[in-house]
């Protein structure tokens, strides 16, 4: 007979930026009986999981699950929609000498249309010239339209309408974001101590038994979520901790923020290659936010002539997983677990999904080691698939020049061949994005895709189809979506609080 | 052919069983321009005509190849499937349903088996095939197909059991409309470039000579080209997957009512199978020829097999296992001639049908063959075929049966570490290890452990968190309503006989 394990009796989650504060919130709803206590401790500035503004859809999921609406984000913690990315310059220049750019959609709506003749010759998102110049009224994916009119809007509705398969991330104010979280989770029961951590008291089984904060006492606990940062404050107290280095796969050590700007508004954010390194401009209902990448032996002079001014903050970068962010009965998650460049702004997703699978896999008592094991595998797929998916820009005409020849897994090299020459994207498990999501990045990123056999043997005809059904569904999308800044200034305005 | 487009490839097919047609047809159907597809068959060597249980994904081929599902059904005489029904696997006595669907709904992030392990010690729960659909509707001999939305009604799949002496011809049909040339006759020669060893042409027996680009080796068991020409290195399984043998005999109907499902029943050195076709029934015993003889295997099944039988048990050799390659050279091999698995989880043509889709994505631009092409096209059959054996090898080992030299040995073996892993995890702590591609997912590996008696020791703490009365409640509630849709169901039967053009002409 299968008997229940004895379910956790008090949990502690060290951190309590945005990722903490949502791990302590989602264990509480998991396990309503247990005590769940977050402990302040200072999150270190390069967490980037905790200071990113915005995620990918996949978050937006999470949240729905764990009772966050979207409207909540909008109206208390400065949320908008993102509908694409942009890429400007990674594909290098034209023959015209013209800057090659594209833009990348999420969700699946894309996959019809991306593998037929007219996608990759008009849909695949990657162009050159002028933005928003292109040889059609209809260029790109659905979202990339509504993103270059400005038209967007969540329309309430049981069924369908033309919006309905343009998927969108959320960006937000962390700090007010966090505020929200930190809110929720008190209502839910979870208890909050401020104060540092000064000591740790192992367990005798790889694992803790308890902690000290300074000037709160000792805490013991059955498990501990470990959301500090890069410095992985608990992780670091079990055992000498395992890493896997990055160094040869990524080429960024240093990101440098500049003041953010005033707001826009705008469905669409970028990033281009400057002089050096890479720039991601975030726009954002409180500012726009610049922040350059940049590998080693950028100086600071050159720095500032990009950014038009010294940056408000710089910090470094060491990318890198650790190889069992589950160790004894401490999980590790976001930047305690893996560090990397906020590139494609997977930073804050892969610790929601991180932190997903610790709630699927959420131990009793006494951890099995079975289990832990097939979390640390799954981790280590999620991160490895997060390595790739940054590898692959890297792998782009102009940053390959760039950034020079970077190590590859196999995984990659398999994708990047298969993609190029035969238009199609091998699987892998645990990625961070889907394969139609990975063939509109490669076309955004200007790395061409070769047509499938598929598409070889259908002919003209089909291609025409697709092209008009496209413009329909373009067209369809225009006329129900009104101006996005209208629509967010009505839909705050009639829900005001009180 | 349109600008652009390469010369089309001679693609030779040698072979016309169940793969070979099916590759033929879908080659031909899906690369027109592309591919000129010739196919060689012998009658006088015949095909195997056995292979009369499919998966789900079967319908995809049927449907991207855009075959009328109702014809397709009437010139097979088809049945439709729900699963198979697994009896003495376990122990003998027992039996479960192994569906094409899953079991409740996860509740709270908790997989569902968490809660009915929870009730099961709490002596609350019934079988947990109770909480499926498809098992529900396969059990009281009823069928729909699922309706298409998210509700309940749609949470199951189905497949066909169609004759196969009769699906081959019809993909010849298929094959041969939609472009496919034809050849009669027994190839006795196989020439090859001096230089790269490639395959240039084969030669028949009358001394036609048929050159080729590519060539897909759908010979059956022979596998003249993967295997007699290339010698691709075999790897065999018989040490995890002791059958080789089986003992096919078909039966009239004993009754009115037609099973939407396959019934595979354990036997003292293997097992055998029960397949509802329109008008009559597959049976069959697999076993394993270091324990029981032939002549022993031909008594059982013609003893086992209810009604009339309609012709004398023919034995079947076989071996487990697949060539190390597929794809060597310009070689490809699909259906039996690239392996064997034996047909516990009816996962032959599924087999044959991957291939092809990996051929058709991974289809040769050019007459020169990419080798980055042909390691894609290995690395995923060799995906494939693991990930079933690993499966088919649970259904032996997850035993208590003692009562024959075979069990024992099955029971005792010594397991590839990919699937002794897996079930330590859920032997310890009721979790599957989680993969999305290639076949199998959490259900199906639930269905089996638990189906087979073997009970995590431990189960997610969260199940046993509500009060039991109150998941008794809702479990209680998802039968109600799962009886209820399935009372609304007609039976199997009246579901075909209504359907009338998807039934053959009386015989
Ligand atoms: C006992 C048993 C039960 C099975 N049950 C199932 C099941 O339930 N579900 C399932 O999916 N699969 C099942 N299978 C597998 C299924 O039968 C095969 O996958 C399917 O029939 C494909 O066979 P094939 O086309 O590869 O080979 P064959 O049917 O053997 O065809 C070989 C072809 O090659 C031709 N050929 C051979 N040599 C030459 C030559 N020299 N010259 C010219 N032509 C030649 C033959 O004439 C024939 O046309 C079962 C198999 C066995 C043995």
């Amino acid at each position: 007979m299968s008997n229940p394990r004895a379910p956790l009796r008090r949990i502690v989650v060290a951190g309590d930026g945005q990722l903490g504060s949502l791990a302590a919130l989602a264990i509480k709803q998991a396990l309503p009986f247990a005590e769940v206590i977050i402990i302040g401790t200072p999150v270190d500035n390069g967490a980037l999981a905790d200071r990113s503004p915005t995620a990918l859809p996949f978050t937006n999921r999470f949240h729905d699950r764990l009772g966050l609406q979207e409207e909540l984000l909008l109206l208390r913690a400065g949320g908008c929609h993102r509908l694409v990315l942009r890429y400007i310059g990674w594909g290098g220049h034209d023959g015209s000498g013209a800057v090659q750019h594209g833009a990348m959609p999420y969700g699946l709506s894309n996959d019809a249309s991306l593998k037929t003749r007219f996608a990759q010759e008009w849909g695949g998102g990657s162009r050159s010239g002028t933005e928003g110049q292109s040889g059609s009224q209809f260029a790109g994916s659905v979202a990339e339209i509504l993103a270059g009119r400005g038209q967007f809007a969540i329309l309430p509705s049981e069924t369908p309408t033309p919006l309905s398969d343009v998927d969108y991330a959320l960006r937000w104010n962390p700090a007010a974001y966090r505020d929200l979280i930190i809110e929720r989770a008190a209502a839910a029961g979870v208890r909050h101590i401020a104060g540092e951590i000064s000591d740790t008291v192992p367990d005798g089984q790889g694992g803790l038994s308890a902690l000290t904060i300074a000037g709160a006492g000792t805490i013991e606990a059955d498990f501990f979520v470990d959301c500090t940062g890069p410095s992985a404050a608990l992780l670091s107290r079990t055992a000498p901790v395992k890493r896997d280095d990055w160094q040869e796969y990524l080429p960024i050590r240093q990101l440098a923020f500049a003041q953010p700007v005033k707001p826009v508004l705008s469905l669409e954010d970028r990033v281009s290659l400057p002089q050096h390194g890479w720039l991601n401009e975030l726009a954002g209902r409180d500012a726009l936010q610049l922040m350059l990448a940049l590998p080693d032996g950028v100086s600071d002079g050159q720095i500032m002539d990009m950014l038009g001014q010294p940056p408000a903050e710089s910090i470094s970068l060491n990318p890198g997983a650790v190889c069992e962010p589950w160790t004894g009965n401490v999980a590790a998650l976001g930047d305690a677990a893996a560090q990397f460049e906020p590139l494609g702004f997977l930073n804050l997703d892969l610790a929601h999904r991180q932190l997903e699978l610790l709630l699927e896999m959420l131990p009793g008592q006494v951890v099995d080691p079975r289990e832990r094991d097939e979390y640390n595998r799954r981790a280590g797929l999620m991160a490895a698939g997060v390595r790739d998916v940054l590898g692959l820009h890297y792998a782009a005409p102009a940053a390959a020049e760039r950034f020079g020849p970077l190590k590859q897994s196999a995984h990659l090299k398999r994708v990047l061949d298969q993609s190029s020459r035969r238009g199609r994207i091998p699987f892998s498990e645990e990625l961070p994005l889907a394969n139609q999501e990975l063939s509109a990045l490669l076309a955004a990123l200007g790395m061409g895709s070769g047509l499938t056999p598929l598409a070889l043997a259908e002919g003209n005809d089909a291609a025409e189809k697709s092209r008009a059904a496209f413009e329909a569904k373009a067209q369809a999308a225009l006329s129900a979506a009104p101006p996005y800044g209208e629509w967010l200034g009505r839909f705050l305005q009639s829900n005001q609080p009180g | 052919m349109s600008i652009g487009q390469p010369k089309p490839l001679r693609v030779v097919v040698l072979g016309g069983g169940t793969a070979g047609w099916m590759t033929a047809a879908g080659v031909a159907k899906l690369l027109p321009g592309l591919a000129d597809v010739h196919l060689i068959e012998s009658k006088d060597i015949g095909i195997v005509g056995v292979g009369e249980a499919t998966l789900p994904h079967i319908r995809g081929f049927v449907e991207r190849l855009g075959i009328d599902e109702a014809a397709f059904m009437k010139a097979t005489h088809a049945t439709y499937k729900l699963g198979i029904d697994f009896r003495d696997f376990g122990s003998i006595g027992t039996s479960y349903i192994h569906p094409f669907g899953s079991f409740g709904e996860e509740v709270n992030g908790v997989g569902f088996h968490h809660y009915w392990l929870e009730l099961q010690r709490q002596g609350m729960a019934g079988p947990i095939g109770d909480y499926s659909l498809a098992v529900q509707a396969a059990q009281a001999n009823r069928f729909v197909p699922p309706v298409q939305d998210t509700s309940l009604a749609s949470s199951y799949g189905y497949a066909y059991q169609f004759d196969a002496t009769l699906f081959g011809p019809f993909m010849r049909e298929f094959g041969v409309t939609n472009g496919v040339r034809r050849t009669e006759g027994r190839v006795t020669g196989v020439e090859r470039d001096a230089e790269t060893g490639d395959v240039s042409a084969l030669t028949l027996e009358s001394g036609e000579r048929i050159e080729g680009d590519l060539f897909v080796d759908c010979s059956g068991f022979r596998s003249l080209l993967l295997g007699d020409t290339l010698d691709e290195e075999w790897e065999d399984w018989t040490h995890w997957l002791p059958c080789d043998r089986a003992a096919a005999m078909p039966c009239a109907h004993t009754s009115d009512e037609i099973a939407p499902y396959t019934t595979a029943t354990a036997m003292p050195a293997g097992w055998r199978w029960r397949i509802p076709l329109q008008h009559r029934i597959g049976n069959g015993y697999v076993f394993a020829s270091s324990f029981i003889s032939e002549d022993e295997a031909c008594d059982a099944i013609a003893k086992a097999a209810e009604g009339t039988q309609l012709a004398d048990p023919r034995v079947l050799r076989f071996r487990p296992g697949r060539r190390k390659k597929s794809w060597s050279h310009n070689v490809i091999g699909v259906g039996l001639a690239s392996g064997f698995l034996e047909p516990l989880e009816s996962t032959s043509i599924y087999l044959a049908q991957m291939a092809i889709t990996y051929l058709i994505e991974l289809f040769p631009d050019g007459p020169q063959i990419d080798p980055r092409d042909r390691d894609e096209f290995n690395r995923l059959v060799d995906m494939e075929y693991d990930r079933v054996r690993d499966f088919l090898i649970l259904h032996y080992n997850a035993t208590t049966r003692d009562d024959s030299e075979f069990w024992n040995h099955v029971r005792t073996m010594e397991l590839p570490d990919s699937l002794s892993g897996k079930m330590e995890l859920w032997r310890d702590a009721g979790r599957i290890e989680k993969y999305s591609d290639g076949l199998f997912y959490d259900a199906s590996w639930i269905a089996v452990y638990l189906g087979q008696g073997v009970l995590p020791q431990h189960h997610d703490p969260r199940a046993a968190l509500p009060k039991p009365q109150q998941v008794a409640g809702a479990l209680s509630q998802l039968q109600k309503t799962i009886g209820d849709i399935v009372t609304g169901m007609p039976s199997h039967t009246e579901y075909l006989h209504r359907q009338t053009a998807r039934m053959a002409d009386p015989l």
